[in-house]
């Protein structure tokens, strides 16, 4: 059997990486423009 | 002077969409789980291929972030025909979404297919059909974003990728038809590579697994990204209204 | 469609190569960077290990497809000033007419290019094209309006966005591709003397790429240039 098992490894680790870093990025900007649109409405001027 | 702080002003309803719940959603969690189980079968409880050796295991996650990069241009063209067609931007939300959410899972189709591809077939990228094509795909998608990111005008934006959208499902047909034409022409030397075997039982369970478990990401992560969409469509609303 | 689009885009037509005769910059400048490139190319090559028949069209029709898109751009940017544009779209012409006659305009434009090339190849590459002319120059029709059928389109949409130049070749290329495999290998059928029913096979894919594409776009660009 060939010894391989490096490529397989570094397949599966990159996977999880990108996925789990993409779906922290979603997060992160949800998180800013929410934050944004948070402050746009709470500031609003009332007098 | 004072200024009222109200947590109940919301943008306003008519132009601009709902604001969404914030909270991690079911469908990612479940994701996760999924995925986890794939990697723990995949890795402990599945045996090797004898001939393949265990980067044969790639093939758990690679044509099936391929299925999802297909899967996700799918929705991006029918999206992008719903949307000449009625003119919501709801479907362009959904169209960018898949969009980005597909480019990422087209960037790790092409990644395995070259980490299978070096030990399997002895060469880090091969014209394969499948592999070229997923290639154009990316290319596609990546055009189709950067047009996106170039154009101010909500509305403009919409149409545009509507074209763009349909046009390159079109298109990806005659890129099929002409990596098929030119491989016939040219056999290109694959050393040793083996013909699909057929799998045991287990093998076909770990990938039905991985299948399903991919799926559910991408559903996972498109609503996540369907939200931002309308969030960040609500706060250019607000930032210009 | 009836003859009124037609004649409407004939007029187009016109108009633009008239204005593009007055000051045949785009065309010299296109000309020239067509006639560079083959040179570089020919001072890449290593003649020992390819011959020149071999190189010749591969070279012909990457010229032929960065050539067209420094083309392409102008036909659209020519009515950004002034916003000359609304004058084309208030006129009681329908779309599809404008689209066509750019294209047409495009098709000329282009084919003019190729005209220059292809002697100059011919010569530079030391391979004599042997009474193939007219096959050939039917394959460059035939490519041509592809290219143009989907450059005229995406430039008509570069145009408004920031990134004009970047985005036109980058729309574009991945479309050019399913046009210049079969032209390429349906000229180096011809260039090698081989029956010239060979290279008509590649054509086949090329009709239809021209057929569903000239269609599509005409269909599409309407949507482009709404108010």
């Amino acid at each position: 059997m060939p010894h391989n098992a490096g490529y397989y490894h570094a397949a599966y680790i990159i996977v999880a990486v990108v996925y789990g870093a993409y779906a922290l990025s979603l997060w992160l900007r949800l998180r800013a423009v929410r934050r944004k649109h948070d402050q746009g409405s709470n500031g609003v001027r009332v007098d | 002077m004072t200024t009222q702080f109200t947590s109940d002003v919301r943008a306003p309803a008519v132009a601009s969409p709902q604001r969404t719940r914030s909270g991690i959603s079911w469908w990612f969690i479940v994701a996760v789980i999924a995925v986890a189980a794939t990697y723990i079968r995949a890795i402990y409880f599945t045996p090797l291929e004898a001939i393949q050796g265990p980067a044969q295991k790639i093939y758990y996650v690679h044509p099936t972030s391929a299925w999802v990069a297909f899967l996700a241009f799918g929705i991006v063209a029918l999206a992008s025909i719903g949307y000449l067609w009625l003119k919501d931007l709801k479907l362009d939300r959904v169209a960018e979404s898949a969009a980005e959410v597909g480019v990422v899972f087209t960037s790790v189709t092409l990644v395995t297919g070259s980490l299978w591809g070096k030990p399997i077939w002895g060469t880090w990228w091969t014209w394969d059909a499948r592999l070229t094509l997923t290639l154009f795909l990316w290319f596609i998608y990546v055009g189709y974003l950067v047009l996106r990111g170039a154009i101010e005008d909500r509305e403009m934006r919409a149409r545009y990728s509507a074209v763009l959208g349909i046009l390159g499902a079109l298109l990806i047909p005659f890129i099929h038809l002409s990596v098929y034409l030119f491989r016939t022409l040219h056999p290109m030397p694959i050393i040793g590579k083996p013909s699909r075997p057929s799998l045991p039982n287990e093998m076909l369970e770990t990938f039905a697994l991985a299948f399903v478990s991919f799926t559910i990401l991408f559903i996972a992560l498109f609503r996540a990204r369907y939200r931002l969409a309308i969030e960040r469509d609500a706060l250019d609303a607000q930032e210009r209204g | 469609m009836g003859p009124s689009t037609l004649g409407a885009a004939l007029l187009i037509a016109r108009k633009d190569l008239a204005i593009e005769f007055r000051t045949r910059t785009a065309f010299f400048s296109a000309a020239v960077f067509a006639l560079l490139a083959i040179v570089i190319f020919f001072f890449a090559w290593d003649p020992t290990a390819v011959a020149g028949m071999d190189l010749a069209p591969g070279v012909l029709w990457v010229i032929f497809t960065f050539a067209g898109l420094l083309g392409l751009n102008r036909s659209f940017s020519v009515e950004l000033a002034d916003r000359a544009i609304d004058g084309l779209l208030g006129a009681p012409v329908r779309r599809e007419a404008i689209y066509l006659g750019k294209a047409l305009a495009n098709v000329v434009f282009v084919g003019a290019v190729e005209a220059i090339s292809i002697p100059a190849v011919a010569l530079f590459y030391n391979t004599p094209f042997g009474g193939r002319w007219l096959a050939i120059a039917g394959v460059a029709l035939l490519a041509t309006i592809g290219l143009v059928a989907v450059g005229t389109l995406f430039s008509a949409m570069a145009v408004n966005t920031r990134l004009s130049e970047l985005l036109l070749p980058m729309l574009s290329l991945p479309f050019f591709v399913p046009i210049v495999m079969p032209a390429a290998q349906a000229t180096a059928r011809l260039l090698s003397g081989r029956p010239v029913v060979e290279a008509a096979n590649w054509l086949k894919i090329l009709l239809a790429f021209d057929l569903v594409f000239v269609a599509a776009c005409m269909m599409a660009f309407p949507f482009t240039v709404e108010e």
